[in-house]
């Protein structure tokens, strides 16, 4: 064990806070639950660093634990930065640093708003819904090639992400990240996003909604006028599925929840199939 | 299918919730139906069909973001149930959409009773690091939730899709032609949803009219989603050094 050969310094090495990068990788959501959310992994996660820091002292550990045992909640890959940032501080703290465990809990609950903010809105609203975007798109043909590159693409973000992350807060402390949260450039990539992300799902409502309108009104014996056809189709195809999307934005947006939306839907395609109106 | 087939459905969409596959990694890859789906295929022997169904049941849930409100279901099982359900009992992409979606609100229940049972793992991980054993809190954070969400998903999704397999062809059979067209109008039109939910949190200010353009691009152009993609990075590249240029928001 190297434990043994560096029994005089309790400073920690790469080994421990690469142990402690993967704890939080592999089980901040191991344990997930109402009370703490993520507390059980982000303890777990500080538990190769209180063992280090201090080794013959289980009274210190005991209380550097228990210090991390409350309630976390992050967006996981970029919430790696506030685990990195712990173990720094917790590291200061043991050298004897003028750090003291109220403060470190307070740094740690405090950027838990923002980061998670910034993470869910940049990797769950924009890089997950743009690469799932094309990936069904390749994928609605029988491509199996799509789900593949969809894993790989998204093993890499998340593991480049996560890491490079926990490492700044290890390294450059909490300066560092809450610099990459103001700079203008991370609000120039979303809004940049938001864009492409805009155009995309366009496409997707052009693409993958479907609703037509199955009115036909008969003019004479022989000729048929048919709503969607002669109508829709010849000035915009899909204005139904347009509309339809948009509908269910308003609704949204005014409050309603999801699962009512949802009732709205089932509604309109039973009301609209019986009566023949949508086909 | 066989009996085999449902158990390894079981492991799936567990594999789908848990925390072994590298945490985030195995949420964003084997929890989302284009995954999932395509897995049960590959069990279910079928793996082109799965894809395509398990493609569309991802659309509903594009946005799906854990932390805000969007839709609130358990899309892993509805990718897997809704996939094995359209390869069994041979239905339409759209009408397993239809039958998905409220699987997937069901199995919002597991995630309920996931969360209020792992508080009581958070007070034995407690109890370990003051009895001064902090090499036993893995046993508390991943051992028994781990195993806990094994039994409390892998057994009710091997049931429904074993039972369900075997009932689904003469059900449908029995609720006859107009029901399933109503069904496959209703799956039609789910993904206005997803898109919906997912334009809540981009829709906004400049970024609107680019939404028409998408639409107008696929429509008149039938452009595919790689082409828009890329037409759409330039424009958000162009947009962007644009409003450098005039230095300050131009707000719509």
């Amino acid at each position: 064990m190297s434990d043994q050969v560096k029994k005089e310094t309790n400073k920690l090495t790469d080994k421990e806070v690469r142990r402690s990068w993967i704890t939080w990788l592999f089980n901040n959501q191991a344990n997930y639950n109402y009370e703490r959310m993520m507390g059980t992994g982000f303890m777990h996660s500080m538990v190769p660093i209180a063992k280090k820091l201090y080794k013959d002292d289980v009274e210190k550990q005991k209380e550097m634990l228990k210090r991390h045992a409350g309630f976390f909640n992050c967006e996981p890959c970029l919430g790696s930065s506030i685990t990195g940032l712990t173990v720094a501080m917790e590291e200061q703290k043991a050298a004897g640093g003028d750090i003291d465990g109220e403060a470190i809990t307070s740094i740690k609950t405090g950027l838990m708003g923002p980061i998670s903010g910034i993470g869910d809105s940049v990797i769950q609203g924009v890089i997950v819904p743009l690469l799932l975007a094309f990936a069904i798109d390749m994928a609605s043909t029988g491509n199996m090639a799509a789900p593949i590159i969809y894993a790989l693409i998204m093993i890499a973000v998340v593991f480049g992400i996560s890491y490079s992350l926990f490492m700044m807060g290890y390294k450059k402390g909490s300066d560092a990240i809450l610099k990459l949260l103001e700079n203008g450039i991370i609000n120039k990539i979303i809004s940049g996003a938001n864009i492409m992300g805009c155009m995309v799902l366009g496409a997707l409502v052009a693409n993958y909604v479907s609703m037509s309108c199955g009115i036909q009104i008969s003019q004479s014996v022989e000729s048929v006028f048919n709503v969607q056809e002669q109508l829709f189709d010849a000035i915009i195809p899909k204005l139904l599925p347009l509309l339809m999307t948009l509908s269910c934005y308003q609704m949204l947006k005014k409050g309603l929840s999801s699962v009512k939306v949802l009732l709205v839907i089932v509604a309109v395609g039973i009301i609209g199939g019986m009566t023949g109106i949508l086909g | 299918m066989s009996v085999l087939q449902g158990m390894l459905l079981g492991i799936l969409y567990y594999l789908g919730n848990s925390s072994i596959v590298a945490g985030p990694i195995g949420y964003y890859t084997i929890y989302r139906p284009l995954i999932g789906g395509f897995l049960t295929g590959l069990i279910l022997g079928d793996p082109v069909t799965g894809l395509i169904v398990g493609a569309t049941i991802n659309l509903m849930y594009i946005g799906f973001i854990s932390a805000g409100g969007a839709l609130p279901g358990d899309m892993c099982l509805a990718g897997i149930l809704g996939s094995a359900l359209a390869i069994t009992g041979g239905l339409d992409t759209e009408a397993a959409l239809a039958i998905a979606v409220p699987i997937g609100l069901i199995g919002t229940l597991l995630w309920f009773g996931r969360l209020t049972l792992d508080s009581f793992f958070a007070h034995l991980a407690d109890k370990f690091v003051e009895d001064g054993k902090p090499e036993k809190v893995w046993i508390a954070d991943v051992l028994l939730p781990q195993l806990m969400l094994f039994f409390m998903t892998a057994i009710p999704c091997f049931l429904a899709a074993y039972f369900g397999a075997s009932y689904i062809e003469g059900a449908i059979n029995a609720l006859g032609g107009t029901v399933l067209g109503v069904m496959i109008i209703i799956g039609g039109m789910m993904p206005a949803l997803g898109i919906g939910l997912t334009l809540i949190y981009i829709f906004k200010g400049e970024a609107r009219v680019f939404f028409f353009m998408g639409f107008l691009l696929a429509v008149y152009f039938g452009l595919s989603m790689i082409a828009i993609g890329f037409l759409a990075l330039c424009c958000a590249i162009v947009y962007t050094q644009l409003k450098n240029v005039r230095g300050g928001e131009v707000n719509v």
